[in-house]
């Protein structure tokens, strides 16, 4: 069949043929964690691990598409945020407003007063935040139809509450070496549950160059899992 | 044709303050430093309204500057707008020093304009100070009107405003790249914009070259046909009453927010507004605020926190028993509202602004911020910050500069505002190990040194920077006087 279709095109010049569509193999074109993991309006995702891991970038991705169409807040617990991460994701600097607070008894005001207005929060969870305001925020977000993406400062979100679930699980650095280079390329090996995941528990691996997006490593993705597609 | 206007100019009511001596060459400067106000023997010095604070000092080395304080100014004036009320009843302030009075009923009462111009004059005479009055038809010409005057001829009265509009140059009008491109035109006068055909002028120009056409044949904005609220005024009550100019000022800056975002939702915006306070000693104070371009929500705030500052501090004895309610009336409606972006509704935005003022008022002002890209070599200094509902600072970094030994892309996402203590154990002069907490972790590659040379006759020391990757994760230190620090981490 390709044959023939090179034949049949050869008079009009060069003919790009796709050989693994035609052969059926697997897509190996880069998949990207929008076309993964977008959030759609009024999910909630939960992001857990260290410092380091690379999940506010991550956080920031799953909440950027939101910024073509209103503004977006993030909940600093830390005080450490630095907006330059997510105008590297795409956000322009006067859709962003970032609340810093630490203090827990208002913390839950300030999330609900914002899921309220805006169009996506991501939000720092203090430590010490009762679960049944969590789940409050969640269902304000289902009402509201905002996404909200939470990352606790210290421990994880109790389970069945997000609709997508992110632990990191390990992160290795490329560009440097003893005293050479410079950070270019993280990549994260995540483990992605939730209903986003049918339930199951996947392992991922994503890629992050400091652009505004993060690419999926294909091959890491486990067998059978070719469902993550339709995450969205 | 318009309704008659006087319009009074103090030009140097900023330099009128207890601090400013009369004997020595000042001026005074506005937050970018530009020179808004000076006096007479700063003037022969060179000296100019319009210069940069530098280029003045420089050609002037003695001049004293002082920074203008418009909530201040506004406190100063408020008792020659009390003096002009007697007067003409209807007095629309547009700054502190520049005041436009509609005449047309003081001028029956008065029986004509000669004998109202020589009471108002002879009030303000009585206040002194370098006060000029201009009267013409409406309150564009009026303004220019009192730009004629000089210190010595303190009144320009336009009989004829037809003629004297035609004879004004372009660059009267509020846009300077729409008067650039009438003059690359052959346009020069307001005369000879009157003279061309309206059609032409908004099919070639829009609607804000339909308004300076009207500015020039003697007739205001445009009339908005817009569907305007029944009752777009805002109110606020408090009980108990007020009694802190602070929290009145927050108040004041809600209120505007809420009239001006709901005029926006109709596409329209204010060019005047009344604003209305009742003490609680049931005292009701007025005032009316005009702007030659359509209010903002900060423009708005701040006209209403000077002027209840004006209440509070001026001879009046402020506003007793606190304030009760707080009204804002707009007028002068025109179809200059917010433009929205592409794929936002003006419902969004109303509500995005709700919550940002709700938030303000549980997380505290300091605490809502929105930033600003700008230069520096660290992560920490490419940030400028400022409080939400603030005007954006100038950046203290020149964003335009080259930076050489900035830490390269990409950018951490997390940034402590000061250096937090690191720990990082050395062998051989080569990184080993980093502490989290309270293991130590291997470091797995590093990056750097790369050496920042400070400020050292500021008392800065030398840095060297480095790139330290872990299992965890990788992280930006610094080693500064032998000590390291831990400034940013890359997550």
């Amino acid at each position: 069949m390709v044959a023939s279709l090179q034949r049949e095109n050869r008079a009009i010049g060069p003919f790009p043929v796709d050989l693994s569509v035609e052969r059926g193999m697997p897509d190996t074109s880069p998949l990207h964690i929008k076309d993964l993991f977008s959030l759609a309006p009024g999910q909630v995702a939960g992001l857990s691990g260290i410092p380091g891991s690379g999940l506010t970038r991550l956080g920031l991705a799953l909440i950027a598409p939101y910024a073509r169409s209103g503004s977006l807040a993030c909940i600093d617990v830390r005080g450490w945020m630095s907006p330059a991460a997510a105008w590297d994701m795409g956000i322009e600097p006067e859709r962003l407003v970032v609340v810093r607070s630490n203090d827990i008894v208002t913390w839950g005001r300030i999330v609900a007063t914002l899921l309220d207005g805006l169009g996506g929060v991501y939000a720092e969870v203090p430590q010490g935040v009762k679960d049944a305001s969590l789940r409050k925020l969640v269902a304000k977000a289902r009402t509201q139809r905002t996404p909200l993406v939470l990352r606790p400062v210290t421990g994880e979100l109790p389970r069945g509450m997000a609709h997508l679930h992110l632990r990191a699980r390990e992160v290795i650095w490329e560009g440097t070496d003893a005293g050479h280079g410079r950070l270019r390329t993280r990549r994260t090996l995540l483990d992605a549950s939730g209903k986003s995941t049918r339930g199951m528990e996947r392992t991922i691996e994503i890629e992050d160059d400091g652009s505004d997006d993060l690419r999926v490593i294909p091959h890491v993705v486990v067998p059978g899992s070719q469902g993550l597609a339709r995450f969205a | 044709m318009m309704e008659r206007t006087i319009c009074v100019w103090y030009p140097t009511w900023a330099l009128r303050r207890p601090d400013v001596p009369d004997d020595r060459p000042s001026q005074a400067v506005d937050a970018s430093n530009k020179v808004v106000a000076c006096n007479n023997l700063a003037i022969e010095s060179g000296v100019s309204v319009g210069m940069q604070r530098r280029a003045a000092e420089a050609l002037c080395p003695t001049v004293l500057t002082v920074v203008t304080d418009e909530t201040a100014d506004m406190t100063r004036f408020e008792p020659v707008v009390s003096e002009i009320e007697a007067i003409v009843p209807r007095v629309e302030i547009a700054a502190p020093g520049l005041v436009f009075l509609p005449i047309s009923g003081a001028v029956r009462y008065y029986g004509g304009e000669a004998p109202l111009v020589e009471r108002i004059t002879k009030e303000l005479a009585e206040f002194g100070g370098d006060y000029r009055l201009g009267l013409a038809s409406g309150p564009f010409a009026a303004y220019q009107a009192v730009r004629m005057t000089t210190q010595s001829t303190a009144e320009f009265i336009v009989a004829d405003d037809e003629r004297f509009l035609a004879g004004l140059d372009v660059g009267t009008l509020a846009s300077q790249d729409l008067a650039a491109t009438f003059r690359w035109l052959g346009i020069t006068t307001l005369g000879a914009l009157a003279d061309l055909p309206k059609h032409a002028i908004v099919s070639r120009f829009g609607t804000q070259g339909l308004d300076a056409h009207r500015l020039a044949r003697g007739l205001d904005r445009s009339v908005d046909p817009r569907a305007i609220p029944q009752d777009p005024a805002v109110e606020s009550s408090f009980d108990p009453p007020i009694n802190d100019f602070e929290q009145a000022s927050f108040v004041a800056r809600n209120l505007s927010q809420r009239l001006i975002s709901g005029l926006a939702f109709s596409g329209i915006a204010p060019h005047r507004v009344i604003v209305t306070a009742t003490a609680g000693d049931g005292t009701v104070r007025s005032r009316t605020w005009r702007s030659a371009d359509p209010f903002s929500d900060r423009t708005l705030a701040d006209r209403v926190r000077w002027q209840l500052r004006a209440w509070i501090d001026g001879v009046s004895s402020g506003i007793r028993g606190g304030l009760v309610t707080l009204r804002l009336d707009p007028g002068d409606l025109s179809g200059s509202g917010r433009q929205m972006m592409l794929e936002e509704d003006a419902g969004s935005f109303e509500e995005m602004q709700r919550a940002f003022v709700e938030v303000q008022a549980i997380a505290g002002a300091d605490n809502l911020l929105v930033a600003a890209p700008q230069g520096g070599r660290d992560p920490g200094q490419q940030v400028q910050w400022t409080r939400w509902g603030d005007e954006p600072k100038p950046p203290t970094h020149d964003p335009d500069a080259p930076w050489a030994g900035r830490i390269p892309s990409p950018a951490p996402a997390l940034v402590p505002p000061e250096p937090v203590l690191f720990d990082i154990s050395w062998v051989d002069g080569m990184p080993e190990h980093v502490r989290l907490k309270s293991r130590w972790v291997p470091v797995l590659s590093w990056a750097g040194p790369w050496r920042t040379v400070g400020k050292w006759w500021n008392g800065e020391s030398t840095a060297d920077r480095y790139q330290i990757v872990t299992s965890t994760g990788a992280y930006l230190c610094e080693i500064r006087d032998d000590t390291t620090y831990l400034i940013a981490v890359y997550d």
